[in-house]
Formats: structure tokens, sequence, C-alpha cells
């Protein structure tokens, strides 16, 4: 019998255990790459730690102007051929100033915010990180990033190029939390070779939702595989288009619920995507996951097995070195009475850790990274349209844009006359929002529940995640 | 000195020897594995998002989960049913397996090995990669399936009523280590039992049931109690084939307690998430040991 008491204790120290790492043999994987990325951080960050303090101590020189060797850590995310252009504008940057050196940290956007709240808990964020809208507001109201308004004042980081309105979208409670790298519209990327054999021509300025459906019927009947690839559920931008286009909002002032009243505008949204997947113009859930596989630059628009996608203006720059024949649409209105839906997004930010010893030296390649012809030749606006004047008019006046970067350009004059005021930033709590979202969505799309159900269902989660996130 | 303090005095040095050997381990596992459990107990009664300073909020967490959290209910749903599809499924392959190598048959040492290949690479990222390939849209098994003239609408893993089990026939294809622990067992099966069956002219199926079967139980329950805690730990093939989808039907607890902690950054619920499981396991491994005097039998 005391055998038998040893067994079960061991047992249960077993269950026990394989919670404690959250997972043990099952995640291990993931587990590893995490705590070795954190520990090799933590590393750099204390021997780091000891320099700046000497630096410091000798009369607020920056170290590199001591001559000192610094590494500065970066991550971003991205697709193979950002990280190896990433890396170039990395190397010309050592090349100019030989006592910095990076340790670049790629990662594709699966799980780079996994990785970077690990970090984050343990002290050990890199230096420069690339920031998205979603999760800039959470870093910062933790105090996890760096005030940059105090190298902005100095010139540091020269932001005479930026719209303020813009500038600002960083400014969590009074706190520049991040530098505007980039904006984004919206946009319907569509392939015109794909369009041509149904015989149609590029959709006009101001075409409709009914014209967009019209169209993807006639290219199903001219035997195109997919003619729109979209999935209206995987987060709320597409649906925060057609809510503002209705003269709604997708969020209340106070960010605790959701700021339109008629559900009936969600089942609406829900229906037209239904009846789409039902007539096999939009891939259905199922569908979708797999061509999600296949990463942006085999997806099937750029292929030539789909006609329309959805996405953000620097779409056809991603995509180029695959299919240099994508052109961009403004997305479908409602008619006469649409209202402007779409907004200025800001597309990314790079963002300091507070933990950073190199704060000074990370604002100045910020400033280079946004600002130098240098890194602008490099980048090309792969990162999306610049948010610095000074950026845009060298890449405008330098002759090297390919077409895709004018259409880029070109697309924010087009889309002006759509664009309204940019929304506040995605309250606490978003990705839990977006998920809420995709369930009521996808819930309708496998007619589990109707329309209206899910609309339904969708405000009253949505309330309930705002209301605890934001009270 | 006398003979009997010399011999404590060596007892002792022994101990300390003991200790010493011992120390790495009894480090690493305070360092990995007390500490962080310890201080996840702490967590899951604070409101913690990884970057925030924590506050206490008592029991919140916890009526949380029980009063209104509907995916909490989901999330066990799936992973019930998966431990009920997966346990038995499992060990009963990994037995016929393991009965099949137990006869002397040339080159078996090389299909021992193989066998136990899927149990090795079966975790990984890699094979639930292959996996996801295999049983999805446009996917092998689906066009083999069509080809037999089986039309579906949806593939396997995109179908909310059908993507569970592709995930449970995952699980039961990694049935090595059982299938080892088995084989042990069989082989310490007295030959003679065999024997005076054989002459008594006992038919092949009742051998087994009245003989290998008996012998087996105390290796069964040890292969149950192992594997329902194995199983209620699914993460990688949920996380990796299907993220929880279609409609959560894939969503095991332990990836809805790392999203609520890594995604949603909801550290302390999430802690509560993993003590609530806790207890669940620890209950049912209670229920197994006070069954086991109804069927496990044990010699002498």
């Amino acid at each position: 019998m005391k055998k038998k008491t040893l067994a079960l204790l061991l047992s249960m120290g077993m269950a026990v255990s394989s919670l404690a790492g959250c997972g043990g043999g099952g995640g291990s994987s993931t587990d590893t790459t995490a705590a070795g990325g954190g520990a090799d951080a933590t590393t750099a960050a204390q021997a780091g730690g000891g320099e700046s303090t000497t630096a410091a101590a000798a009369g607020g020189e920056s170290a590199a102007a001591a001559g000192e060797k610094i590494t500065l850590k970066f991550t971003w995310w991205g697709s193979q051929s950002r990280h190896d252009y990433t890396q170039k504008i990395l190397d010309a940057y050592t090349a100019e100033h030989p006592e910095i050196t990076f340790e670049a940290v790629p990662a594709g956007w699966d799980g780079y915010f996994d990785k970077l709240s690990t970090e984050a808990a343990s002290g050990s964020m890199p230096d420069i990180v690339q920031m998205d809208y979603l999760y800039i507001s959470t870093y910062a109201k933790n105090n996890s990033l760096a005030d940059l308004q105090g190298y902005m004042d100095d010139g540091t980081i020269d932001v005479s190029g930026i719209d303020e309105a813009l500038l600002n979208s960083a400014k969590v409670n009074g706190k520049m939390a991040g530098l505007v790298l980039s904006t984004s519209l919206m946009t319907f990327p569509y392939n015109p070779e794909v369009l041509a054999k149904a015989s149609l021509e590029a959709p006009k300025e101001g075409w409709t939702w009914e014209d967009f459906t019209a169209m993807c019927q006639q290219l199903k009947d001219a035997g195109v595989a997919d003619a729109a690839v979209i999935d209206p559920a995987i987060d709320t931008n597409l649906f925060n288009y057609w809510v503002r286009q209705h003269g709604d909002k997708l969020f209340s002032d106070d960010q605790k619920s959701i700021g339109y009243q008629d559900d009936k505008l969600m089942a609406d949204f829900i229906q037209m995507f239904k009846e789409a997947m039902d007539k096999d113009l939009v891939p259905t859930p199922d569908e979708m996951a797999q061509i999600q596989t296949l990463g942006l630059e085999a997806g099937p628009v750029v292929t030539g097995d789909g006609a329309f996608t959805q996405n953000w203006n620097n779409y056809s720059t991603l995509v180029s070195a695959a299919n240099d024949k994508i052109k961009m649409a403004t997305p479908p209105t409602i008619g006469a009475e649409d209202q402007k839906g779409l907004w200025m997004k800001p597309g990314m930010f790079l963002s300091i850790a507070e933990t950073s010893p190199h704060k000074k030296e990370a604002a100045e390649f910020i400033n280079w990274f946004l600002n130098s012809e240098t890194a602008n030749d490099i980048m090309m606006a792969e990162r999306g349209t610049p948010s610095s004047s000074i950026a845009r008019d060298y890449l405008t006046g330098s002759g090297k844009m390919a077409s895709q970067q004018e259409d880029m350009f070109a697309y924010v004059d087009l889309a002006a006359k759509m664009a309204g005021e940019t929304p506040a930033p995605d309250p606490t709590g978003m990705s839990e929002v977006n998920k809420a979202f995709a369930d009521a969505c996808n819930a309708a799309f496998y007619e589990q529940m109707s329309p209206e159900e899910a609309a339904a269902s969708f405000r009253k989660k949505a309330d309930e995640i705002l209301s605890r996130n934001n009270g | 000195m006398t003979a009997k303090t010399k011999k404590h005095h060596y007892k002792r040095k022994d101990n300390i020897a003991g200790y010493l050997f011992l120390s790495p381990w009894i480090f690493g596992f305070m360092l990995m594995w007390l500490v962080p459990a310890a201080i996840s107990i702490y967590y899951s009664f604070t409101d913690f998002n990884l970057l925030n300073v924590p506050s206490i909020i008592g029991l919140s967490n916890y009526k949380r989960i029980f009063t209104q959290d509907d995916t909490f209910l989901q999330a066990l749903k799936v992973t019930f049913t998966y431990v009920l599809f997966l346990v038995p499924l499992r060990l009963a392959f990994a037995l016929f397996v393991a009965m099949l190598l137990n006869q002397e048959h040339k080159g078996l040492g090389l299909y021992r090995t193989l066998y136990y290949v899927p149990s090795i690479i079966g975790g990984s990222i890699a094979v639930s990669i292959v996996w996801k390939q295999l049983f999805g849209n446009k996917g092998v098994v689906m066009s083999l399936l069509e080809l037999f003239g089986i039309q579906q609408k949806m593939s396997l893993l995109g179908n909310p009523k059908t993507a569970l089990l592709v995930i449970v026939i995952m699980g039961v294809w990694q049935f090595g280590s059982s299938m080892l622990i088995f084989l042990s067992a069989l082989k310490q099966i007295p030959y003679s039992l065999y024997e005076s069956a054989m002459v008594d002219g006992g038919k092949p199926w009742q051998i087994f049931t009245k003989i290998t079967l008996p012998m087996l139980t105390p290796t069964i329950f040890f292969n149950l109690i192992l594997q329902i805690i194995n199983g209620f730990r699914v993460f990688t093939e949920s996380y990796v084939i299907t993220d929880g989808g279609p409609l959560d039907s894939t969503l095991s607890y332990v990836l809805y307690l790392y999203r609520r902690a890594f995604t949603y950054f909801d550290m302390g619920y999430s802690c509560a998430l993993a003590w609530v499981l806790v207890a669940i396991i620890a209950v049912f491994t209670v229920i197994l040991f006070k069954t086991q005097n109804n069927w496990v039998h044990y010699e002498s």
C-alpha cells in the first residue's frame, strides 16, 4: 500500500511538472527557441549594461564616441526578402559607423509577438523593436518602451517630414512610444491578366460591392479558380472599413464597447460573404487555411489562379519579385451614401526597449533608417509608404522606383478622397476582439449560426473583452 | 573509537556523496520546476499581463474560469474527447504491435526501432506540418478519398466534426513508448504458464484473455496513467496543425492557456487555468488508483 501511495504521488508530480513549463514535452520546440533567445538577450543586455554605465560616468558621452564596440539587437517581422535587404541596410550602417554592429533577429509575423512578450517580461527585449499598431499601447502602458520624445526634440531623430497627426499615433499616455515608419491604406489588389481572361476592365474609381460581386461571378464563369482570395474574418480591418463606410464606428470613444448600434450592419457583412462563398467566389475558411500556408508570394493572385484580394498598399511591392504585374484598386463602396471608410493606418513603428542600455545609439540608427538615402535606396519602400516626406521626396526624385512603388505612392493620392479620420489606436485586448470576430464570422460561414446570431454573439463577447481590458 | 561509531561515520559520508550526486538534479528541479510552479500559484491570484507589476485580486481569476468563460468549457470538452479516444486506441495499438514484435523473427531489432521512430519525431513541428498537408484541403488524403468516390465538401481538417479525429490519429501513431513497455512486460510472463495452457488445449484467444492480459494488468495500469496525463497535455498538434480551429473544435486545454498567456497577455488568468488542469488530472489519477484493486493483478 505504501508503494501505491508513492506511485500516486509521483504520477501527480508528473502531472504538475507537465504544466510548469507551459506544456513541457508538448510545447518543447517553441519553448526552447523562446528560452534560448531570451537567455542570449539577457547576456547581451548585461554585458552592454556594464559598458554604458562606464560611458555615462565618463561625462554623459555616448559609448560610440568613446570608440567602444556596441552591438544593437534589432528584431522585426517580415518575409524572406525583407530579411535579406534589412541585413544589407544593417551592413551598410556598420560600414559607416564601424563601432556599431548588429545582432539581427528576423522573424515571421506568426509567433513574433509571442516571443516578444516573453522577452519583455524577462527584461531582455531587443534594443530596437519593429512594433505594430495592434500592440504598441499594451507595451507602452506597461513601460516596456522608451520615450522617444527627447530624441525628437534634440534632433537625434529628424521628424520634420512626418505629418503631426501621424507622428502622434505613437503617443500613449503622453509618451512617444515609437517612431512611425510607414503608412498603409487598405486596398483591393488585382491581377490584370486574370481579369483579361474574363474580358474585364480594371475596376473603376467608386465601384460598388455589387460591381465587385458581379465581376467575381464573371471571373468564375470564365474558369478562374479563385475569383477573390479574401478572408473577411482574419481580423477586423475589412469589417472596420465596412462599418466606417456606413458612417459608423467600430469602437465607442471610451473603447469599452462596440461603437455601432445596429447589429444588422455586421449581419449584412457576413451575409454578403456567406453568399459569395456559397457561389464559390470567395474561399471557404477551410480552403483559406490551405491558401494561407502558401505564403504571400505564392498566393493565388500572384500565381494567376486568383483575381482579387484584400491587402495594404505595399502589397504590389511585396510580391513584385514573384509577379510585377499586380495593380491596386480602392476597396468597393456602398454607392452614393458612401462615407469616408478608408483610413491612414500607421504601418509599423520602430520602438526602443526601456531596458536598452544604448538608447542614444539606437535613436541615431532609427533616424538614419528613416531618413537616409542609403537606407531608402535599399529599402525601396518595402515597409510601406515612408511616413517622412524626406524619404518620399527622395524616392520620387531618385528615378529609381519601380512601377510598383510609384503605384503605391500614387495610391495614397487616389485613396485620399475616400480616407476619413484616423481612428484611435487599437484598444487593449484587440487580439482577443479579433479572435471573437473570427469565431463569430466562421460560425456563420460553417452554418452553425445565422448571420444575425453571429452578429449578436460578437457584440456580447467584444463588449465583455473591451470592458474587462479598458476598465 | 569503537567500531560502532566508525560505521556510523562511514554512513554519513556515504550520504553526503549521495546528495552530491543528486545535487545537479535537485538544483535543476528547484530552479526549473519548484520555483516556477510556486510562482505560478501566486500569479494565479493576481492580475498580471506579463509586463505590469502583478496586483493581487484574490479568487477572481478562478471565479471567472467557472462562471464566465465559455471557451474554457469548450477547451475542456475537446481535451476530454481527445483523451477518451486517444488513450484506449493508442494502448490497444501499442499492445497489438508489441505482441507482433514479441515473436522470433528475422530482423526484429530493425522493426522495433522503426516502430519507435514515430514516438520520437511525432511531437515535432515538422511532422505536424506534414500532417496538415496530408489531411488539409487539396491534400493527399482528400485526393485519395476522392479517387475512391468519396466526395467531401470540406477537408477532414477543415470540418469541425472530423478535425479532432485527425489529431487523435496522429496521437495514436505515436504509440512507441507504450509499445516498448508492453514488450518488456510480455517477455517477463513465464513461459511455463503458456506451456501448461497449451497442454490443456487452450485456444489462442483464451490464452490471450486468461493469461496474457491478466499478467499485463500492472503494465496496462502504468501505461494508462502515463498516457492519460500525456493526453491532457496535448499542445503541439493543435497549435501547429489547426491552431485550435475550425470553430475551436481542436482547441486543446494547454493551447487555450498558452493563448491566454502569450497572445492575450492574460498571464494571471492563464496560471489559474493551469492549476485547474492540475486539479483535474489529480482527480483522474486518484480515481484510477482507487479502482486498481478491482482489476490490476499483482503477483506475489
